[in-house]
């Protein structure tokens, strides 16, 4: 058991690090893109 | 410093190779600022003045567009005389010097501004910044298609589509900053670039914190090499010196070139251009320069990913064939006052142009292999720097033209896309003389003799 957690640590450790990582760009640029969105649609008004 | 050397990035077994496309678009997403710095052109253009310019002591619109074509003259420099170290010194420390770069020249540039010296501005947003952009561009690109080799076109479609989307972070934040910033004494532009130099760096830090080089003799678990019979994809590799001298890498070099002057232009001028030809308001106006924005970015992934299963010559010929003939009906649609056919084909040529970026890298991954890619890429970036200048004179330059000898406002862009038109079908020819490299150039075959 012990040899197993082991083993899975590193991997569980990715997987934060991967999550943390896409938010750390993915929540600006999807705020980005919101607001580009938003001012786009005043094209067609 | 030891902690940023290459041989301290090398990835222990495990490492999740997805990691690295946020590290690319770490450094991407904040140096794509540069698309949006005409953000800072008015409230720069009356920085003494603060309500209107104050003739003869505020800068003028052109004097400050100089900042910009500075910049992107000194990604393309840095990036082609600095390939070779970026590929020595690995992604985490080449990153780290973007960083220190790009961010230090936004601090500068924010000083020139509030001090109102000009030459500073240039010099830290134009020269040092411009530094940070071209080792910034090409940093995590051979790294990425080193994690890829079965999706080279995904991994760098999808950290040079962050330098499209930058501006789409750049530009509300900047307007943001300033809109706080601003006061009676001041427009609020020399303490928004300082904000941003530092948010700047320490959102590319966490880049090259987190990125990874992967270990020698690296592949995907099933990924098998294509086979040699793919002709227009090496498994060989040629080094940077050697790829000079290939016609290869000059046809590319005009691929991207053509590509580039003519999408370059039109961005600049889209906001003007969609007033002049349809009479919008400057608000719509506005946010037709959003969608451009938001299809240039769409544009580097979603080609760059289509070139990993059509290959690269031919998504090339879709962007060069489909480009001129949707820019040859530009004017008819500006005569039909077909406005939404109009968004559409600027559209669909932006989503190009953007994808023309995002697929070189692979094209030359193709090409020449792993080994140098990074530095030829750089190289090849001097493309950018000539087109860069090229697109905009010569959308300027037609449009005043044609209005100064009677040309009404709304027909001033109809040579304009002609031209257009023009350089893509040469851009095509190119692409298609682009033939395999011959073997005398590998890395390999000059090894063994």
């Amino acid at each position: 058991m012990d040899q197993l957690e082991e083993r899975m640590r590193p991997e569980d450790s990715n997987t934060t690090a991967l999550v943390l990582a896409w938010l750390w760009v993915g929540l600006p640029l999807a705020w980005g893109i919101a607001v580009t969105i938003n001012n786009a649609t005043k094209l067609f008004q | 410093m030891a902690f940023f050397d290459r041989s301290n990035a090398i990835a222990k077994p495990g490492f999740n190779r997805w990691l690295v496309p946020p590290a690319a678009l770490c450094i991407h997403l904040c140096i794509g600022e540069a698309y949006a710095f005409s953000v800072f052109s008015k409230p720069m253009s009356q920085a003494i003045g603060i309500t209107a310019p104050k003739p003869g002591v505020d800068w003028t619109v052109p004097e400050l567009g100089w900042i910009f074509s500075l910049a992107i003259l000194v990604l393309g420099l840095s990036a082609a005389f600095g390939g070779k170290w970026v590929e020595r010194a690995g992604p985490r420390k080449a990153m780290l010097v973007a960083a220190v770069c790009f961010s230090s020249g936004l601090i500068l540039a924010g000083i020139g501004v509030n001090a109102h010296l000009l030459w500073l501005v240039y010099l830290g947003y134009g020269v040092i910044g411009g530094c940070g952009l071209g080792i910034g561009y090409i940093s995590p690109v051979s790294t990425l298609i080193k994690w890829f080799p079965d999706r080279p076109g995904l991994a760098t479609g999808t950290a040079i589509m962050g330098f499209g989307g930058g501006a789409m972070i750049g530009a509300p934040l900047s307007v943001l900053l300033m809109k706080h910033f601003a006061n009676a004494s001041g427009t609020g532009v020399a303490q928004t670039m300082i904000v941003l130099g530092v948010v700047y760096f320490i959102w590319m830090f966490a880049g090259s914190l987190i990125v990874r080089v992967p270990q020698d003799g690296w592949k995907p678990a099933g990924y098998v090499a294509p086979a040699e019979s793919q002709a227009m994809i090496t498994s060989k590799n040629v080094v940077l010196e050697a790829a000079l001298r290939t016609p290869q890498f000059y046809l590319l070099w005009l691929v991207l070139c053509l590509n580039v002057t003519a999408g370059i232009g039109v961005i600049g001028q889209a906001s003007l251009m969609i007033q002049d030809i349809f009479g919008v308001t400057a608000v719509a106006a506005a946010g037709f320069v959003g969608l451009i924005s938001l299809f240039n970015m769409g544009g580097r992934i979603f080609w760059a990913s289509l070139s990993d299963f059509i290959g690269r010559k031919k998504t090339y010929a879709i962007f060069f064939i489909v480009g001129a003939v949707l820019y040859a009906f530009v004017p008819t649609w500006g005569h039909l006052h077909a406005i939404v056919l109009f968004v559409v084909s600027f559209l669909l040529i932006i989503s190009m142009y953007g994808g023309g970026f995002a697929t070189v890298p692979a094209y030359l991954r193709d090409l020449y292999g792993t080994v140098n890619v990074g530095a030829i890429h750089g190289a090849l970036l001097t493309a950018w720097s000539v087109a860069g200048i090229a697109g905009p004179v010569l959308v300027n330059y037609i449009r005043e033209y044609e209005i100064n000898h009677g040309v009404a406002k709304a027909d001033a862009y109809s040579v304009t896309m002609y031209v257009m038109a023009a350089l893509l079908v040469v851009g095509l020819l190119c692409d298609l003389a682009v033939r395999p490299v011959a073997e005398r150039y590998y890395l390999e075959a000059q090894t063994q003799t």
